[in-house]
């Protein structure tokens, strides 16, 4: 892989490129890559940047270490006074800057979870359009464990896999985990990775065969399927089918039915500095 | 309160159990069952030491639903019930109730027709592995409707539509009902059940009730919404709890290596 070009190493995470995939890979493994306030700002401005590289087609992201994300680093965010003021005015008022959804990237985004995904980890879990795990792979949610409040997370993956796992998970805490399998089974995950030191070579696999596809059909996709989330059957499909017609007469139209007659690749129409929700 | 003919309330440590009695009727919900729902979850849901509460069947039966046989031959009830279900004004479930403590579903044996109820209400379910789940409305001339819409947001759609359709001609078994996440756990041999619901139940208890009782608002909250505004709703919920002392003392626990001294909940879990 080659660091990406023209930008300051982050000092929380690594950005990647290998061909037309992007890897954003959290990068703090002596403490289970927990978000503390400098990981916070560099999750925003990589997203962004992954979202408004016109070279990549797909966005990866993993961890590094022996955990994939434990979530909110307290004990650190609890010396940053400021940083702290920030990250609890987003969580209360709805403005979380950290996940690929938060920041409207409209690129197919898979996470590869590495190992342990512990509470606010999921997110990225939640989050993501794909999701595959390594066999050695866990799910727990300790926030009440801990006196806390488990809410984004749950409500979104409550959306996209069966609640009543989702629940258990929320109200046993700390006390129980779910691992790759049972995962697999419920839809939360897609794949299960075996031997765990393959995930990254999956993942890349995975990520080139969504590359093949139209990554303007795709942008619309992801936002007529994520936007019927946000509202009932009847109106979803009303909107999603603005997101259809919007594709009509985009050269890709043409070009996709044409490779497929000339069994070649296609030539995609490149998105234009696809900048979020722009 | 406290002394009912059709269901047993029992405590056992942090735990509540709600047991439906009336097995000669396979737990057939009638009137008088009815209406002590409604003052068992309250009771449950009032007691201090009560944590965590666990519903399930004495007998064969889990639950199979309204006694058609009572609607049959009693025209009161049957008025009555019809009010009730023409005003949505329910009061059976812990979430017809509003009870915010962790419910587990214990499912032994049959769960039909409107035993679905107590599955689609419940935060957990779990079963005994000779559990059987059927939903015979459409084979009597009745309508599928509240159970399986509560259900059909909370696991795979098409599971739920093919059991309103196939009515009393096809049961589903527990290892299903496990692969489809509308349960999480299957018990064997099924005469443990009680045993891992109470073991399961004592998990939970150990966790801030507070902290469960924002996080059930946030989640089945967001069932009302769209996903931004469930966000936007669940982050009161979570900002809810800020300045709690069982914040404090979840951490504090933790790095001492024992058990959290959580705040009790006063009152009712729910509103007021």
């Amino acid at each position: 892989m080659t660091p990406a070009p023209g930008r300051q190493p982050f000092a929380r995470l690594r950005v990647e490129h290998q061909g037309p995939v992007g890897w954003l890979i959290f990068d703090r493994p002596e403490a289970a890559n927990a978000m503390d306030a400098t990981m916070f700002d560099e999750l925003e401005r990589a997203w962004s940047m992954l979202a408004a590289d016109p070279s990549v087609r797909v966005i990866v992201n993993t961890g590094e270490g022996r955990a994939f994300q434990t979530g909110v680093d307290v004990v650190q965010m609890a010396r940053d006074k400021d940083a702290l003021r920030e990250h609890s005015r987003r969580t209360r008022d709805a403005q979380l800057r950290f996940t690929a959804w938060h920041c409207g990237v409209w690129k197919p985004v898979i996470a590869a979870v590495n190992g342990t995904c512990a509470g606010g980890g999921l997110h990225f879990v939640a989050d993501a359009d794909i999701v595959i795990a390594s066999s050695d792979a866990t799910f727990v949610d300790p926030h009440v464990s801990l006196g806390q409040v488990a809410a984004y997370e749950g409500i979104a993956l409550a959306r996209k896999s069966p609640m009543e796992s989702v629940l258990r998970m929320a109200l046993v805490g700390r006390h129980e985990r779910i691992d790759a399998n049972r995962a697999y089974q419920l839809g939360i995950i897609s794949q299960v990775v075996d031997p765990p030191e393959r995930l990254r070579d999956e993942a890349q696999a995975l990520a080139e065969k969504v590359a093949k596809n139209s990554p303007a059909a795709m942008a619309a996709t992801k936002r007529a399927l994520w936007g019927a989330l946000e509202t009932g059957l009847t109106e979803a499909c009303r909107i999603g089918a603005g997101h259809l017609v919007s594709m009509w007469g985009h050269p890709d139209q043409d070009e996709g039915p044409r490779a497929f007659a000339d069994k070649r690749d296609a030539r995609w129409a490149p998105m234009e500095g696809s900048r979020p929700d722009g | 309160m406290g002394d009912y003919e059709h269901l047993l309330v029992e405590r056992h440590g942090p735990v509540g159990w709600l047991i439906n009695n009336r097995p000669d009727a396979l737990n057939a919900m009638n009137a008088q069952m009815r209406d002590e729902f409604a003052d068992a979850w309250i009771e449950l849901d009032r007691d201090p030491e009560v944590r965590v509460i666990v519903h399930t069947g004495e007998g064969r039966a889990f639950q199979t639903g309204v006694d058609v046989a009572e609607i049959a031959s009693d025209g009161v009830g049957m008025q009555r019930y019809r009010e009730s279900v023409e005003e949505f004004d329910l009061h059976f479930t812990s979430w017809h109730q509003q009870v915010w403590k962790p419910v587990i579903t214990a499912v032994n044996g049959i769960c039909c027709g409107g035993g679905f109820h107590w599955v689609a209400d419940a935060d957990i379910v779990i079963a005994a592995s000779d559990a059987q789940f059927f939903d015979p409305h459409v084979s009597i001339g009745q309508v599928v409707s509240i159970e399986a819409i509560g259900l059909i947001r909370k696991m795979p759609a098409e599971a739920v539509m093919r059991m309103a359709f196939v009515g009393r001609h096809e049961r589903m078994n527990a290892a299903r009902a496990y692969e489809l996440g509308m349960i999480s756990q299957v018990v064997d041999p099924p005469e443990r059940l009680r045993d891992e619901a109470q073991a399961l139940a004592e998990k939970i208890a150990k966790n801030s009730p507070a902290a469960m009782a924002a996080t059930k608002r946030a989640l089945w909250g967001a069932l009302e919404t769209g996903l931004t505004e469930a966000c936007r709703i669940g982050a009161g919920h979570l900002v809810s709890m800020w300045g709690h002392p069982d914040q404090e003392e979840g951490p504090r626990a933790f790095a001492e290596k024992r058990d959290a001294k959580w705040a009790p909940l006063e009152g009712r879990s729910g509103p007021g």
